[in-house]
């Protein structure tokens, strides 16, 4: 019985190591590739960036996309030379921890990587994680930059904590405003309440409309952002004679759950998300019908179309070449948080955290990003522009096409 | 009115993937009186062999659905290794307890080792729609995979039936769930026949979640996780180990989502259901379709 | 046991939790900025880790029934502490984080956020522990589940709590949330916090009370036959574990900025989770509450070394794979000790500082008493 329980032990052992070196090894050429990219030595000295995400668990999937974009943007970094100091160039590294999507995992990967020297941090990915190291950052004196934590009160007055995302309810307000301006009266908002990013973006457009005088004439949430049924809610909407749905989720949902399910009920009217709703093309599942997804807006970052530089379209082809995939927000924020420090650090000529902080908190330096030029306002949050994106299907085509309808600024 | 129609409709649709997966769950309960936190994550394991396997398929010009052939091979072997490996050898130190911790570890399990395999990592997938078509009763749509879910599900529950009754291995179940002494002493073999339930149950979950992505089209490494527990509370609803009462139980459960969406409060649904299972477990606490059995001293 | 040694016992313990307390108190004072950054705010987390596993170890070792949704009762009392001093600090009664005034408010959380974890942990517990077993299991889970589907549509727990905000998944501002300074500063409150809350958990199982409760766990029908009042017992025993699950709530939100819903549910990214706090009492002993605390230092540090030691990257490439899934490694670890130790490593054996000098003496016999068994196993086999 003995000998049976240890091979079976044993068994389950090889099983476990056998499937996860799977993963080792497909994982290794990508480093091998990333440090054979640096074309010339620089002075030698290096600049470790700590990044913070959830690697694993089930927000794993932000996590991993911020890691791809740090490490592109740094890759090209180096390749082109490192960032230029002024006691010479350096080259960057990173140092990735893994918070699980958990505060206080948050906040041990916070100190672990203060401990260990690391002044400038790229992250977390959720606003929940990344309020509980902001006041880490704050007391420490260390320099941080989160590229997916919307909600407004992470960045305060001009501390050591700063974002390259929107801010929740400035996008709130230009979904409201985009709206209005389409002359609609009655809107519907279907939300997730146990989610900081849908409940800010819902807090935010609620607001807005009630400025703007937009009637919500229905208001419906689920209880995970993972939700699988939305047609009781879109069921409301329609009683309820919403011409527009706000709906703050993922494309992870959009794609497959909401927008068929929404249609299916009989909403015919226009269903507008925020910057989460981008890469729904990537869920469309196959061989469902195409031309529900008509009539799906969303405020976004950038737009290739729209781009005065070539920032985001070289991120993108970069990426694809990288990683052979479409990036989606997360790369793209992640990958302009690095280009944020190096040119912060090369106008400021330093590295340290103090130095950068005085840099990015200069409101008049300028940064070219993958979502076009920004610079930080007196809080510490990109003033950016939005783009209003779109998604259209026209009988006979074979894909859903993704097109730019208009720049959006608040008036 | 449509409304109301609306609302049935989106329970069944719930529902029915609930009594689907609450089927699995309750054969292997009444057989070793295991929760089996891993059923949902067998699911998982279906919707994975799915998502790779449909294509394929297509390309060579089966019907996609027959996919769930390949998937149901997958599951079971996965099923079984997971008794063979982990359930049985804590079955013989430990007691009931350390089972289900046991079952909840072999959950955490899964979960991660499919994330930890490169070709799943933690992105969801989008599965090939099947079953797409709606039809349309009164201005109220129905897609099809909702009606043959119905349908399959009830399909399984008879065929299950008459495979514990009528079979000589489904005898073999009924007697080991009785008692397990009793029946080494008839000369059966408890291992044989729980290492069959195993595989049974996990190519249920095959067939689960076949019908569960042509509803809800995503599969990503934790969706057993929350599925799973439905499943068990429909399960404990119907009387847990009554195939009937399972596929009740599903549907019941289903249909109080939706009405808690609907008519009361749509974010707080998850504690109407927890409500319901609770108030149903006080009055009659073997489950609806449940055998109240007393206790022996 | 004789008399004259228990009184020994307890004076050995006694002593090694005031030298845990002067440890504290020093650390706090001096320190670098290892200590800061790593050490103390560790040393928080196992304050409240140990505590939520004892507590569980009461329902689930001493009552033998299994809870899964321990982590509500911590949320309650996380959320009505944090909501408490907000409040408080927003009313002016303190403005920083010292003096007598911020003490009493210190004060004040741990018991209302025990009080009221305690309040719904007898209303739970009520309808609850009529069932047993996995019904018990899968109601508790689901009471888990409610307490933190309505805390996220509790409409003044938005973003900065009270005032701002709707219904929403962070609590920003816990009023309580201590700085890395202050975790050092602080320091001896969580030591004072967990040595008290041990102490009571003790007394509790070593009186009368934790006889009875015990009795009911090895066989509910002769304890109600010789006598004891079995629901009354059950009922208390799951309150006064939620109560101590209550005061922990409060240890987290002053070491955690923030508050969010998911850090307390069923199961998440961190060790923190309803089910994890199940694997710390089931690794260290389902009826030891020295082995829960054993268990949750131990695993935490596992935890904490894992994403953050060196160690980790000594270890060959494949091993260092494995390891960036630490639920994996947790998983098989803990189906490999259900495998040999079916009720724990520490069984519900306690752990004494006097009796280490006994070790030795117990582990030969163990393995001796293994050896008989297989002997006899293996005679059994040849007869049969």
């Amino acid at each position: 019985m003995k000998q049976k329980n240890l091979l079976s032990l044993f068994l389950a052992c090889c099983l476990a190591f056998t499937l996860t070196a799977c993963g080792g090894k497909t994982e290794e050429p990508e480093a091998g590739g990333g440090d054979a990219a640096p074309a010339e030595e620089a002075s030698g000295e290096t600049i470790t960036l700590g990044m913070i995400g959830p690697l694993t668990g089930s927000l794993a999937v932000y996590g991993t996309h911020i890691e791809k974009g740090v490490k592109l943007a740094i890759d090209e970094i180096n390749a082109a030379g490192g960032v230029a100091l002024s006691d010479g160039a350096c080259q960057l590294a990173v140092e990735t921890k893994d918070d699980q999507g958990d505060p206080t995992e948050c906040v041990n990967a916070m100190n672990a990587l203060i401990s260990d020297g690391i002044q400038l941090v790229v992250g977390s990915a959720t606003s929940g994680c990344t309020s509980a190291i902001t006041s880490v950052a704050n007391s420490e004196g260390v320099v941080m930059i989160t590229p997916s934590g919307t909600a407004d009160s992470l960045t305060t007055a001009m501390d050591f904590v700063f974002r390259t995302c929107f801010r929740d309810s400035f996008q709130g307000e230009l979904a409201a405003q985009w709206a209005k301006d389409e002359g609609y009266t009655k809107v519907g908002i279907v939300y997730c309440s146990a989610d900081t990013y849908s409940a800010g973006l819902r807090d935010a457009f609620t607001a807005a409309c009630g400025d703007k005088g937009l009637e919500i004439v229905a208001e419906e949430s689920v209880a995970t952002m993972t939700e699988v049924d939305y047609t009781n809610q879109f069921n409301k909407m329609v009683s309820a004679g919403a011409e527009m749905v706000f709906t703050p989720f993922y494309y992870d949902v959009m794609g497959p759950y909401l927008v068929p399910q929404a249609r299916s009920v009989g909403f015919t009217g226009v269903l507008l998300g925020a910057d989460g709703v981008d890469n729904t093309e990537t869920t469309i599942p196959d061989g469902a019908d195409l031309s529900v997804y008509n009539d799906v807006y969303f405020v976004n970052h950038y737009s290739t179309e729209l781009a005065a530089s070539d920032v985001s379209t070289n991120f993108v082809k970069n990426y694809e070449a990288a990683y052979g995939e479409t990036p989606n927000n997360f790369d793209a924020l992640a990958y302009d948080a690095v280009y944020v420090y190096k040119t912060a650090m090369e106008a400021c000529g330093a590295s340290d955290a103090a130095s950068v902080q005085a840099a990015l908190a200069d409101t008049s330096a300028a940064y070219d990003t993958t979502c076009g030029s920004f610079s930080f306002d007196e809080t510490g949050t990109p003033i950016k522009n939005g783009v209003l994106m779109g998604y259209t299907y026209t009988a006979g085509d074979e894909d859903v096409s993704k097109i730019t309808v208009k720049a959006l600024s608040l008036s | 009115m449509i409304t109301f129609i609306q609302f049935l409709i989106t329970g069944l649709r719930l529902g029915s993937v609930y009594a689907l997966i609450a089927l699995g769950y309750t054969m292997v309960y009444g057989i070793i009186k295991l929760i089996n936190f891993a059923h949902g994550d067998f699911i998982m394991v279906g919707g994975y062999s799915l998502f790779f396997t449909i294509p394929i398929m297509m390309n060579v010009g089966i019907p996609g659905w027959l996919a769930v052939v390949p998937a149901i091979v997958v599951c079971a072997c996965v099923g079984m290794l997971v008794e063979l490996l982990a359930y049985r050898p804590v079955r013989k130190t430990g007691n009931n307890l350390t089972c289900l911790i046991t079952a909840i570890a072999m959950s955490f399990v899964l979960e991660n080792l499919a994330q930890a395999i490169p070709a799943i990592g933690p992105d969801p997938k989008v599965p090939y729609t099947l079953f797409a078509k709606t039809i349309s009763v009164g201005g109220v749509a129905i897609s099809h995979a909702t009606i043959i879910t119905v349908a399959v599900s009830a399909v399984i529950m008879a065929a299950l039936y008459f495979f514990t009754q009528k079979s000589r291995i489904g005898c073999a179940m009924r007697c080991v769930s009785e008692d397990k002494e009793a029946a080494t002493l008839m000369g059966i073999n408890v291992n044989h026949t729980i290492i069959v339930t195993f595989g049974i149950g996990a190519g249920l979950a095959a067939v689960a979640a076949l019908m569960y992505i042509a509803q809800y089209p995503k599969v990503f490494t934790t969706m057993g996780a929350t599925l799973g527990i439905y499943a068990f509370v429909a399960a404990v609803l119907g009387g847990i180990g009554s195939l009937p009462g399972a596929v009740l139980g599903g549907l019941l459960i289903g249909i109080v989502q939706s009405g808690a969406n609907t008519y009361i409060s749509s974010s707080m649904s998850d504690t109407f259901v927890y409500l319901i299972l609770i108030i149903v477990l006080m009055i009659r606490p073997a489950g609806i379709l449940g055998k109240n059995v007393g206790e022996k001293v | 046991m004789k008399q004259t040694s228990i009184k020994a016992r307890y004076l050995v313990n006694l002593a090694a939790a005031l030298l845990l307390f002067a440890l504290a108190v020093v650390i706090g004072m001096t320190g670098g900025s290892t200590m800061k950054l790593k050490i103390t705010p560790s040393l928080w987390q196992c304050s409240y880790l140990i505590i939520m596993a004892a507590s569980l170890n009461l329902v689930l070792g001493f009552l033998g029934q299994l809870s899964l949704g321990h982590c509500g009762f911590m949320a309650v009392g996380a959320y009505a502490a944090s909501l408490f001093s907000l409040a408080l600090q927003r009313a002016g009664f303190y403005t920083e984080k010292s003096g007598p005034a911020f003490m009493l408010v210190l004060l004040l959380s741990f018991l209302i956020a025990g009080a009221s974890a305690a309040l719904l942990g007898l209303l739970v517990g009520i309808p609850a522990l009529r069932l047993k077993g996995d019904y018990l299991a899968i109601i508790t889970l689901g009471f888990g589940m409610i307490i933190v589907n309505l805390i996220n549509n509790l409409p003044f727990c938005g973003q900065q709590g009270l005032s701002q905000g709707s219904a929403s998944s962070a609590l920003y501002a816990t009023g309580l949330g201590f700085s890395n300074d202050e975790k050092m500063q602080y320091l001896w409150v969580a030591a004072l916090v967990v040595i008290l809350c041990m102490t009571v958990m003790f007394m509790f199982v070593r009186s009368k009370y934790g006889r009875c409760i015990r009795a009911i766990r090895d066989n509910e029908i002769a304890a109600a036959a010789s006598g004891i009042n079995v629901s009354y017992y059950k009922v208390m025993t799951f309150t006064i574990s939620a109560f101590f699950a209550g005061i922990t709530g409060t240890l987290y939100a002053c070491c955690n900025a923030s508050l969010s819903t998911t850090s307390f549910a069923f199961t998440n990214g961190s060790i923190l989770n309803s089910v994890f706090i199940v694997v710390m009492v089931v690794v260290g002993g389902m009826g030891s509450l020295t082995g829960s605390v054993i268990a949750a230092v131990v695993l935490f540090l596992l935890n904490y070394t894992i994403k953050n030691g060196a160690w980790v990257a000594a270890l060959p490439a494949f091993l260092q794979n494995v390891f960036t899934y630490p639920m994996l490694v947790y998983s098989i670890a803990l189906i490999v000790v259900i495998m040999f130790r079916p009720r724990g490593i520490m069984g519900s054996r306690e752990f004494a500082l006097c009796d280490i000098p006994k070790w030795p003496a117990w582990i030969s016999s163990y393995f001796a008493s293994r050896g008989l068994e297989k002997s006899a196993k293996k005679e059994a086999a040849n007869h049969g």
